[in-house]
């Protein structure tokens, strides 16, 4: 009996620690306008650990984490590097189309793999569950990590959000940018997957825009809205039986359409 | 010989069809700057089919099938057309890309419900383009037109709302109304398409060719064109690929769009810079030409 407390306790503390610096850097990600750049990250490190998985490494190992970040490190590169200077080409385009191609060169990958429609679902939709001790260590000593080096160079990653002041070295702090999201992207894909890992850094951070300006209490609105879905998911899930994460991101996902509907409804009121 | 004819030939005639509607649409979507909106509304769709298998037992390849990802697909259109008319605080990328998240989680938890549920969840990727029917070309084809048909009539507003979206407002147009008309043509499209060639081929076919001809002119006629050759002309090649090397036909015709686009961007970049280092009489032969070895 005491087992399900337990577990309800892991699960929990992952969720507030990975939710603080999501909702963060979500922020970040809506504000400029890149909202699939994420899915980017998700799916090269999909692919990295894919592409381990041919050569030999086994998943979820340390060596699949190392393939991983090395994929996640060049797709950032690729992300910051790569702007149009067409004006018909939006910026937007060259992600979608490097999401597309990482996705189609994971199920490239899968076709000359024994077992690989099994891997990339897997990939795809994580696991959840196999949430443990270790990892919730390993993953809040990451991220308060990459939470100072987000309050240490503040100053620049909020230029580059807002604009409002002249960079020097544009493309190389949106390179370092890209790196500390992949960095949290390496870790939560095993977990997550891809599609969960991109819905959790999305929708908190975007239902909180819709109505703050400010950036700390747009992320203590995210994370306390995206905390609250996260539970009720949470709870739903155990009771009914329903597929774990997924359900975590519909109950986030009902909390936003409610955000966009009574933004809708009162567009213009509450605003600071 | 004969035999690849015979085995490639409808998926050949299938891409032909995708790319003729699809380059078009993309050209719009690129003006508009909502490049996520069709991964979203063909997710919508696998979600709509999926329910309607799950619930009602409709095969997700049936009228009803469709029509249950058809409806759901229109009201994700009308969600868009209203969000972009009310919500201003956020762009509508994010809102796009908020309710493809939703989308995606929604057809995990469908499939986690059903049995056997993440075969589903690749065939909704990559699709079955090798398994083209007749039935499905000439389906296919007669929707197509359809929607060709009406967005040559419709151009007209269609181009205003794309090229400017607040003076089509000021100047008192309905756009709600002509967004929405947009939004569920293009879901009607994109729900079609998504059944035979999975989400990130049409993905594939909307954007890519699009991209190419937006980097190599600004004329709106020549555009099209230059967009059709290439999807024409990749979709060859990556069938060709797949058949020899023995990879699934669709992600290898996307791959083959991403690698003509790539190279054209590298071919632009290169002439770009042989233009602004040597900017007087010197022609830009001598690096265009490959070095003997």
């Amino acid at each position: 009996m005491t087992e399900t407390p337990r577990f309800l306790m892991v699960q929990t503390s992952l969720l507030a620690v990975v939710l603080v610096l999501h909702t963060y850097v979500g922020l970040h990600i809506v504000r400029r306008s890149l909202i699939f750049s994420d899915l980017v990250l998700d799916q090269a490190a999909a692919l990295g650990a894919l592409v381990g998985i041919y050569f030999g490494i086994q998943y979820g190992g340390v060596g699949s984490y190392v393939v991983a970040l090395v994929a996640v490190v060049a797709g950032s590169a690729m992300l910051a590097l790569l702007k149009p200077r067409n004006p018909l080409v939006p910026r937007e385009a060259v992600i979608g189309i490097l999401y597309a191609l990482a996705l189609v060169a994971s199920l490239l990958v899968g076709d000359k793999l024994a077992g690989g429609e099994a891997y990339v679902a897997k990939t795809l939709a994580g696991s959840l569950l196999w949430v443990s001790w270790p990892l919730v260590y390993v993953t809040t000593a990451v991220y308060a990590a990459l939470l100072m080096v987000h309050w240490v160079f503040r100053r620049k990653f909020l230029a580059l959000s807002d604009g409002t002041q002249d960079l020097t070295n544009e493309k190389l702090w949106d390179f370092l940018f890209f790196v500390t999201q992949g960095i949290i992207t390496v870790l939560i894909v095993p977990v997550a997957g891809v599609l969960l890992a991109y819905a959790f850094l999305m929708i908190p951070a975007a239902t909180a825009a819709l109505f703050r300006k400010d950036w700390l209490g747009a992320v203590v609105l995210g994370w306390g809205v995206g905390l609250a879905a996260c539970l009720t998911g949470l709870g739903a899930s155990y009771h009914f039986d329903w597929p774990y994460g997924p359900t975590l991101v519909v109950a986030l996902g009902v909390v936003f359409l409610a955000a966009v509907v009574c933004r809708a409804i009162v567009p213009r009121r509450a605003q600071p | 010989m004969p035999n690849m004819v015979a085995i490639l030939g409808l998926p050949f005639l299938t891409c032909v069809l995708m790319t003729l509607i699809l380059s078009h649409l993309g050209i719009h979507i690129l003006r508009r700057e909502v490049i996520f909106i069709d991964i979203a509304l063909a997710q919508t769709a696998a979600v709509g089919a999926l329910a309607g298998h799950i619930f009602f037992g409709f095969a997700t390849d049936s009228l009803l099938g469709y029509l249950c990802a058809l409806g759901i697909t229109l009201a994700a259109a009308g969600f868009y057309a209203i969000a972009r008319r009310h919500v201003s605080q956020i762009p509508l990328e994010a809102v796009i890309g908020v309710t493809y998240a939703i989308a995606a989680a929604a057809a995990l938890f469908l499939a986690g419900l059903a049995p056997g549920g993440h075969v589903h969840v690749k065939e909704v990727l990559a699709g079955s383009i090798l398994w083209s029917t007749w039935q499905d070309i000439g389906t296919a084809g007669l929707v197509f037109a359809a929607v060709g048909l009406g967005f040559v009539l419709f151009r007209k507003p269609f181009n205003r709302l794309s090229d400017d979206y607040d003076r089509a407002r000021a100047d008192q147009m309905n756009v709600v109304c002509w967004d929405f008309l947009f939004y569920a043509l293009l879901g009607m499209v994109v729900t079609l398409a998504v059944r035979t060639a999975g989400v990130v081929v049409v993905f594939s076919f909307l954007i890519i060719p699009a991209t190419v001809s937006a980097l190599l002119t600004s004329r709106w006629q020549l555009r099209l064109p230059i967009a059709w050759t290439y999807g024409i002309a990749s979709s060859a090649a990556g069938l060709l690929a797949a058949y020899h090397y023995d990879f699934s036909v669709g992600p290898a015709i996307a791959a083959f769009l991403g690698l003509t686009l790539a190279l054209t961007a590298a071919g632009l970049r290169v002439k770009d810079r042989i233009r602004r280092t040597a900017p007087c009489a010197r022609p830009a032969e001598p690096e265009a030409n490959a070095p003997p070895r």
